[in-house]
């Protein structure tokens, strides 16, 4: 009994903020008062809070560049990645395991090691603000997770598949890409998923590499929204903005839950 | 495999792995060498970088905000330790066992889809001066604005966002390990905290190293929170080390000298994770 107490007393508390932001967000931005703001208003106004964002934070164009970048970064992480997995175990690349080892090694830098170089690289090379300079870090960032998780699947698929395949004269490429992939799909999911999240949620990379609002990631936009929550924008339209903005990768878990779960399990992460 | 096809494959190998090790070696491996090499520089991002040695860390040792960096990514360490993970792990455990456990960690699991600057957007204007925190309580604290306790308000952020997903894993962890050893303990009497501490805590020790081990490197390179709700500041009070180097680096533009903060942290995360690992064997 003091067990579920606490729990639910402790839920309760958590769920507090929860509702401060959903209460706020659908209040009419004129109507917001801190001192008031447990109470919710009778006006329903969450989309227009959300249009307003939408026009004045340029909210638009960055969600534009936040879905390019994670969609095509993380699909083109996971392709590479699942290609060199395919390389090292099913065409047993020599010293496969070093380049394995190497890519997966990508995964320990901590990003504050690569801003500088990165920033310095960019601008020298044209990369500084554009969508190009973007996907490249994204992708670059996507692959050593692929990689693993591939490698790993990879490793327990039946090389006698590719042996019969390769007796029906397909190519490599051509039993990477219809045999390979699609057996790999809820794996590639699951990698796909956790790279998107991370990029969707990136404040850092579009901190330092990016200017303007067409190629400035949504974060790095939703970021400035906060400084600027006292100086311009109304408590309700930020907080419908950043509402919103979170719905995409919440929808997206929820929706490939079991996939999500089953790719990692055979990618075996878990 | 035939003999005409041997060739054929050797081809194209290096081409299927080139794209990866491309774009790893050049975009994560050659930064990573070059700002371990600007660590020993001065440079301004115009000048050509000027070799100087040592002498940015030997500044590093000197320098106030440094170790007030320090002294609040700690605080994000130990704070981290104590809260979304110890709090996780006790919601964990009090959820086990009892009917409609899972449901009772919903509420915990929802600001988990929130981001980092998302959290800053929610929270700050509860924990602002004239915010809903102040008005509430009917005080005036302020929350954000001295140390140490803007470090504290900005953890308790963070717990209100990990801790669901610390909670999930302590979870499943639990539900993983073997029933009898339980069932044979309860039998003999054991319930509780013995039951916990002699029977269930070593029984989950992998899954709490994995727990802990993320934690620690996610809590020593904090950064969104504290650049959304404070910028490290006022007066520099609140930064972590990875706000100090990217404050150093992109707002003083003293990049030798943010590569070197940046080599330091990169050096005290391998550190902990090499300490923390070999503590547990």
């Amino acid at each position: 009994m003091i067990r579920r107490a606490f729990l639910v007393v402790l839920g309760l508390i958590w769920l507090g903020p929860t509702y401060l932001l959903l209460v706020n967000a659908s209040r009419p931005p004129d109507s917001y008062d801190s001192s008031r703001a447990w109470i919710p208003s009778p006006d329903m106004a969450l989309f227009t809070n959300f249009a307003q964002a939408w026009e004045s934070a340029n909210l638009q164009e960055s969600l534009a560049s936040t879905a390019l970048y994670s969609v095509v970064s993380p699909a083109l992480g996971v392709l590479i990645g699942a290609m060199a997995g395919y390389t090292i175990v099913v065409l047993r690349l020599r010293y496969g395991f070093w380049w394995f080892m190497l890519l997966f090694g990508g995964t320990i830098f901590p990003s504050q090691m690569l801003l500088v170089p990165l920033f310095v690289g960019f601008s020298d090379a044209g990369l500084y603000d554009s969508r190009v300079g973007m996907i490249l870090v994204y992708t670059a960032i996507s692959v050593p997770l692929s990689a693993f998780v591939l490698r790993n699947f990879f490793t327990g698929v039946a090389f006698s598949i590719f042996e019969a395949a390769r007796m029906d004269g397909a190519s490599t490429f051509r039993i990477f890409w219809r045999v390979y992939l699609p057996l790999a799909t809820s794996a590639l999911a699951a990698v796909f998923i956790l790279n998107f999240t991370f990029i969707w949620n990136d404040l850092l990379f579009g901190l330092t590499l990016t200017q303007t609002a067409e190629v400035r990631p949504v974060m790095t936009a939703l970021a400035g929204l906060v400084t600027d929550v006292y100086a311009g924008t109304p408590v309700p339209v930020g907080l419908a903005a950043g509402l919103v903005v979170s719905l995409p990768t919440v929808v997206l878990f929820v929706a490939t839950q079991r996939m999500f779960a089953r790719g990692l399990a055979l990618g075996g992460l878990s | 495999m035939t003999g005409r096809a041997a060739p054929l494959l050797g081809r194209f190998r290096a081409g299927y792995v080139a794209p990866s090790v491309l774009l790893v070696a050049g975009l994560l491996y050659a930064p990573f060498v070059w700002t371990a090499y600007l660590s020993l520089t001065r440079y301004d991002g115009l000048i050509p970088p000027e070799w100087v040695g040592f002498e940015n860390f030997v500044k590093l040792l000197d320098d106030p905000a440094l170790l007030t960096a320090i002294r609040n990514t700690l605080m994000w360490v130990a704070g981290t330790m104590l809260l979304p993970v110890g709090l996780g792990l006790l919601v964990a455990v009090l959820s086990y066992d009892i009917r409609g456990g899972a449901w009772f960690r919903v509420p915990f699991m929802l600001p988990y889809a929130l981001s980092g600057a998302g959290l800053g957007l929610v929270w700050s204007p509860i924990l602002s001066h004239d915010g809903i925190a102040n008005k509430l309580l009917g005080v005036d604290t302020a929350f954000l604005q001295e140390a140490p306790h803007n470090t504290i308000a900005m953890l308790l952020v963070w717990t209100w966002q990990q801790l669901g997903v610390n909670t999930l894993l302590f979870a499943v962890g639990l539900q993983s390990i073997p029933k009898e050893p339980i069932e044979a303990a309860r039998l003999d009497g054991a319930s509780g905290w013995r039951l916990f501490r002699h029977v269930i805590w070593p029984l989950m020790a992998p899954l709490t190293a994995v727990v802990v081990g993320l934690a620690l490197v996610a809590s020593l390179k904090s950064f969104d929170i504290v650049w959304v709700m404070t910028q490290g500041g006022p007066g520099r009070n609140s930064e972590t080390l990875a706000v100090t180097m990217y404050r150093d680096t992109f707002v003083a533009s003293e990049y030798g000298y943010g590569s070197a903060v940046a080599v330091m942290l990169t050096v005290v995360t391998g550190l902990a994770s090499y300490l923390y690992l070999r503590g547990r064997k």
